[in-house]
Parts: C-alpha cells; sequence; structure tokens
C-alpha cells in the first residue's frame, strides 16, 4: 500500500509539472505578461520597458527556471493589477470556493444516494422514471441559468434568501444547488444502474429469497459494493466543479471565490494572476483524483494496485 | 472484404471494409428504423435534434421572424406572450427593445456550429491518436495515453482561462479550448477498440497479406470504430454544447453585437427583476436542444451495446 501511494504522488507530481509547464509555455512563450498587461496602441519602446521590470527581458530558460524554482516554494510571481502577491490573492479566496465545492457536494450525494436509491428500489415503476426524468433534466440544463433560476424563484419572486454574495450559511444553499443538481442528477443514474445490477447477482437474490425486504437487502448489502464507485463518481465530480461549474457559478452569484478572481484578473489583464488561478485549481484536480483512489483503496480492497 | 465477427450491431455492418454490399446496408437502416419505432426517447431527441438544426440553418429566412439587431427602445423590456405582451414579440423583448425570439434563432447559429466544429475536430484528431496509440503501440503508445492521461488533469475551463487571458476572447479559441478538453475521450475509447480488434482474423489476414499499417488503420480498423464513434460524437456534443454556452456567458467567445444564447443570459443578467424572460428563454433554447442530443445519445447507446456502452454517458470525469 505505501509503495503504491508513493507512486501515484510521484505520478500526480509530474501531472502537476507538466500541466503547470504547459501553463508557463502559453503565457511566457506564445506571449508575455507585459504583452498582456498594455493595450495594443502601446509603442515597442514602452513594451520592452515592462518587460525589462518584469524581468521577461531575461532568457526563457532563466525565467523558466525561475517559475519552476518560485512554485516549489508556493511563488506564484506578483499580481500587477493589485501589487501583491499572486498566490496570496488566490489563498485568500480559495477558502470561498472550497466552501462552494463542500455545500456542492453535500448537495449532490444527499440527493443522489436516496434517489438512486429509490430508482432501484422501484425499477421500471415511476419513482425510477421520475429519478430518470431529473437526471437528463439536469444534466441538460446549463448550470449557470440553473443560478439564474434560483435565483429568479427563490429571491427575485419569493424572497426567502439573498440574491447575491456571501453572508453565512444561508447563501450558500442556491449556489451549492445550482452546482449539485447535475452532478446528483449523474450520480443518481450511476447508483440506480449499480444496485440493479447487484440486485442480479447471487448473493442478493439469497439475501431477497431468505425473506430479507427488497429496501434493507438494498441500503445493507447491495449499496456497500456500489459504494466505491460512488466514492470514484463523486470525486470526478468534484474535479468537475473545481474547473468548470465554480468559476461560472462564482459569477453568477458574485460569490468571492478563486474562479471569479480569474474572471477579474482576465479582465485587468493581468496574466500572472490569471496563471496563479490556474495554477492552482489544477493542482486541486491533481490532489482530488490522488485523494479518491486511496478513499477507494480504503472501501474496496479489491480495487487493484495500479 | 474483411469479416467481422459481430453480426448484431452497426460496428458490422459499416465494417465491412472495402465497399460494403448494399443489402448488409439496408438491414442496418431497417434495424435502427425499428429500434427507433420501439423507443420514445429515440424519436423526441431526433425531432429536437433536426428542428434546431433546421432552425439554425434556415433562421434568417423564416417568415415572421424579425431582424434580430433591430433596437426599439420604446419598446424595451416587453414581457412574452400570456405576461401581457403581444404577438409583436412573442417571447418579448431585451434591454434594447430586441425580439428575443429573432435573437434565439441568430444565436442557434453561432452555438451550434462552434459545438459541432468543436466535437468534429476532437473526433478527427482523437481517433487518429486512438488508432495510432493502439495499433502501433509501444513508445508512441505511451506518449499518447500520458498526454491523455495529463489532459484529463487539465480540462478545458482552465485551459479557456489562460488561452483567452495571454490571447483575448474569440470564436476560434472556444472552439479550440473546447476540441482540446475533449480528443482524449476518442483517443481512450478507439484505442480500447483497436486493442481488442487487433488480435482478430481479419486484421492478422490483411497483415500477412502485406498491407501497411496505414492502410490497416484506415481501411480495417476505422470502420469498425465508426459506430462507437458516432455514439461518442453526439454524446459529447451535448458537453461541447453547455461548455459553449458557459465560454459565451464569461464573455470568452463571440463578441456583441452577435448574438448566442449563453451570451443572451449574460446580457441579460442584470434585467432579471424587470425581465425574466431574457434569461429564462435562452437558458431554456440551451436545455432543450441539450436534452435533445442527450436523449439522441441515449438511444444510440442502447442501440450498440447496451452494458458495455451505457457507462459512458453518466460516468465520464472532466469538462
Amino acid at each position: 500500500m505505501l509503495r503504491w501511494l508513493a507512486r501515484r504522488i510521484i505520478a500526480a507530481a509530474l501531472v502537476v509539472f507538466v500541466v503547470t509547464s504547459l501553463v508557463f509555455l502559453v503565457t511566457h512563450v506564445f506571449t508575455d505578461p507585459a504583452t498582456v498587461s498594455l493595450p495594443l496602441e502601446a509603442t515597442e519602446e514602452h513594451r520592452a520597458n515592462r518587460r525589462a521590470v518584469l524581468g521577461l527581458d531575461r532568457p526563457l530558460s532563466v525565467q523558466y527556471w525561475d517559475f519552476v524554482s518560485g512554485l516549489v516554494v508556493g511563488d506564484l510571481g506578483e499580481s500587477f493589477w493589485q501589487s501583491q502577491p499572486a498566490n496570496k490573492l488566490v489563498l485568500e479566496r480559495l477558502p470561498a470556493t472550497l466552501k462552494l465545492v463542500a455545500g456542492a457536494t453535500a448537495v449532490t450525494v444527499l440527493l443522489a444516494a436516496p434517489m438512486g436509491m429509490l430508482a432501484a428500489w422501484w425499477e421500471r415503476r415511476f419513482p425510477d422514471h421520475a429519478v430518470l426524468g431529473f437526471s437528463m433534466a439536469s444534466i441538460s440544463a446549463p448550470p449557470f441559468w440553473i443560478g439564474y433560476l434560483l435565483i429568479i424563484v427563490f429571491a427575485v419572486q419569493l424572497g426567502w434568501v439573498p440574491t447575491f454574495g456571501s453572508q453565512g450559511f444561508v447563501s450558500l444553499i442556491l449556489p451549492s444547488f445550482a452546482i449539485g443538481l447535475a452532478s446528483a442528477g449523474r450520480l443518481a443514474q450511476m447508483t440506480r444502474r449499480g444496485i440493479v445490477e447487484e440486485l442480479r447477482k447471487p448473493y442478493a437474490v439469497t439475501a431477497l429469497s431468505r425473506g430479507f425486504s427488497r429496501s434493507y437487502t438494498i441500503v445493507h448489502h447491495t449499496f456497500r459494493n456500489v459504494a466505491s464507485g460512488f466514492v470514484t463518481m463523486t470525486g470526478w465530480e468534484l474535479t468537475r466543479m473545481f474547473t468548470g461549474y465554480t468559476v461560472v457559478i462564482e459569477v453568477v452569484f458574485a460569490w468571492p471565490g478563486v474562479g471569479r478572481l480569474a474572471i477579474h484578473a482576465i479582465e485587468n489583464r493581468d496574466l500572472i494572476l490569471v496563471q496563479a488561478a490556474v495554477v492552482v485549481l489544477a493542482t486541486l484536480v491533481v490532489v482530488t483524483n490522488l485523494l479518491v483512489d486511496v478513499a477507494r483503496r480504503l472501501i474496496d480492497p479489491r480495487v487493484e494496485l495500479g | 472484404m474483411t469479416m467481422v465477427e459481430n453480426p448484431t450491431g452497426p460496428a458490422a455492418a459499416a465494417g465491412s471494409g472495402d465497399g460494403a454490399p448494399s443489402s448488409e446496408g439496408s438491414t442496418v437502416m431497417a434495424d435502427l428504423r425499428s429500434h427507433l419505432r420501439k423507443s420514445k426517447a429515440g424519436i423526441a431527441g431526433i425531432v429536437i435534434c433536426s428542428l434546431f438544426a433546421l432552425v439554425a440553418i434556415v433562421g434568417p429566412w423564416l417568415p415572421f421572424i424579425k431582424d434580430p439587431a433591430q433596437q426599439s427602445l420604446r419598446d424595451k423590456l416587453t414581457p412574452p406572450v400570456g405576461w401581457g405582451g403581444t404577438w409583436a414579440h412573442p417571447l418579448g423583448t431585451d434591454q434594447l427593445g430586441r425580439d428575443i425570439l429573432a435573437r434565439l434563432i441568430d444565436g442557434a447559429r453561432i452555438s451550434l456550429l462552434v459545438s459541432v466544429a468543436a466535437v468534429v475536430i476532437a473526433a478527427v484528431l482523437g481517433t487518429a491518436l486512438g488508432l495510432i496509440a493502439g495499433y502501433i503501440g509501444g513508445r508512441l503508445d505511451t506518449l499518447i495515453i500520458s498526454a491523455a492521461d495529463v489532459q484529463m488533469a487539465f480540462p478545458g475551463v482552465l485551459a479557456g482561462l489562460i488561452l483567452v487571458a495571454a490571447f483575448g476572447p474569440s470564436v476560434w479559441l472556444v472552439i479550440i479550448v473546447i476540441a482540446i478538453s475533449s480528443w482524449m475521450v476518442f483517443t481512450r475509447v478507439g484505442r480500447g477498440l483497436v486493442f481488442t480488434l487487433k488480435t482478430s482474423l481479419f486484421v492478422e489476414a490483411s497483415e500477412l497479406a502485406g498491407a501497411t499499417s496505414r492502410r490497416i488503420m484506415w481501411r480495417h480498423l476505422l470502420p469498425n470504430l465508426v459506430s462507437s464513434l458516432i455514439t461518442l460524437s453526439v454524446l459529447e456534443l451535448a458537453a461541447a454544447i453547455l461548455s459553449e454556452s458557459a465560454f459565451a456567458f464569461l464573455g470568452f467567445g463571440v463578441q456583441p453585437p452577435r448574438s448566442s444564447w449563453g451570451l443572451m443570459i449574460q446580457q441579460g443578467r442584470n434585467y432579471i427583476t424587470d425581465g425574466w424572460w431574457i434569461v429564462t428563454f435562452a437558458g431554456m433554447a440551451i436545455a432543450i436542444v441539450v436534452l435533445g442530443v442527450n436523449l439522441l445519445s441515449l438511444w444510440l447507446q442502447s442501440f450498440n451495446d447496451v452494458a458495455e456502452r451505457e457507462q459512458i454517458i453518466l460516468d465520464r470525469p472532466g469538462g
């Protein structure tokens, strides 16, 4: 297990290294932060000046070495929009994003597990069809649109929750649902399919024929075997959230997270800050994948050492 | 002629390398049709998809449709029919008095064009890499599959953020970003299928007959992948339309005065209190077309090997 873990960690670190190098390629070879920060009509002299200030006139290899050694100690450069270290700005916003992802994950799991079990319990009957309908609808609607619909209904029309911003727990509810519904839709179908498959296996048939109720067998026997798949899927949904949903949903709800910071940085032509946000989010994705693998191993020892 | 072991799926007919006899082709069509008759989801999916495709193509020539760019501040934020509006603007108008229905039809074009283009690029590129990785194997395979793994860890939106920051927003950028966040799906599936086909009799026979690798990949392996890849493309199309709308919403894609569904939501979001219909209808257009594509894909999957491919639709990581 330890050797497996060590290998996985090294592989993950390699992926982070490759991804950040690709980011460097885009931000320093294809273009550079000085060019991006200046308006198009800036003179060449102006640009050269800015390059010198930012140290971009040095050879690329030197810049790359600076970049990589900075990464190792957590230095992601200096944002010239806010004149502060970029990593500080990103890390300040990180808790808000993590809170949002946690809320969305809670919505996902709390909706998906019971819906999947209900659908499997009444396979091919009304609840099954209803859950399928929910799943199809939720994976087809764009999450940011769900966000606006929730705002229109619950904040504007009914006035139950605040429209924007992050004032405590209440304002977390709508964005969490906006992100979590699609994930719940996918996960519910996966759970249902897993349980239905398990119910046809001999151990489940035996349990049923010995008089255990269908609901008892689902909750106590089959769901356990579906659990490892459930965790893996939840992990995948987490990576989707980190990299896609949170960015748009943070914009919709004016949520002060990393995604919205990145969008603001783009608007302010601050390439260094965008780069920092992307590097942090990509690292989160890799770490999430790693944790999912570990969790899967712990839940289900049958999972192969890969 | 190539030999195909699996006579049930459409892969069987598609797999007959050098010119399939027409009878075989028509049984597949008949199969598809009879299968379709039994599937309400399939019918709904096809109807929705063809309707939207038709609207996107003939949109500007439809009768009674207004000019999507024409402003009329006197008519701004007119509600839709049923909420106090008139048939002059069936779905109401936006903050500049432009007709929502006309803008939706105009936006269909760009939204669908971008998504389809992205999926086509991803499918061609991804399949080619999958074929090479699966058939040639060796170091090339290791390289390609590692690239696919890295891509999985670096999903589209992040690539989109960094590219837009570096080069500024454009439609082409959105197409490229969606394509690079989807190619590895085709590579993985294609490679997996090639692995199983590689050892089959017809491939070995053509190898013995001295066919070049390129010919085997192009004439013998590729036709066997077609049905799976079409199913996969439809599935990826649903994801691509959603991504396109998200990028347009963030302002990364088409710029005003052109319109797209995602951009309409971005522009309408400041009016959700006195013009809820802008955001609502634009999002509804996206949701309905994606639902149509998802239904179509569900049906195609049920037609293909159910147990094996049902997994794909809901269980895939990444954007």
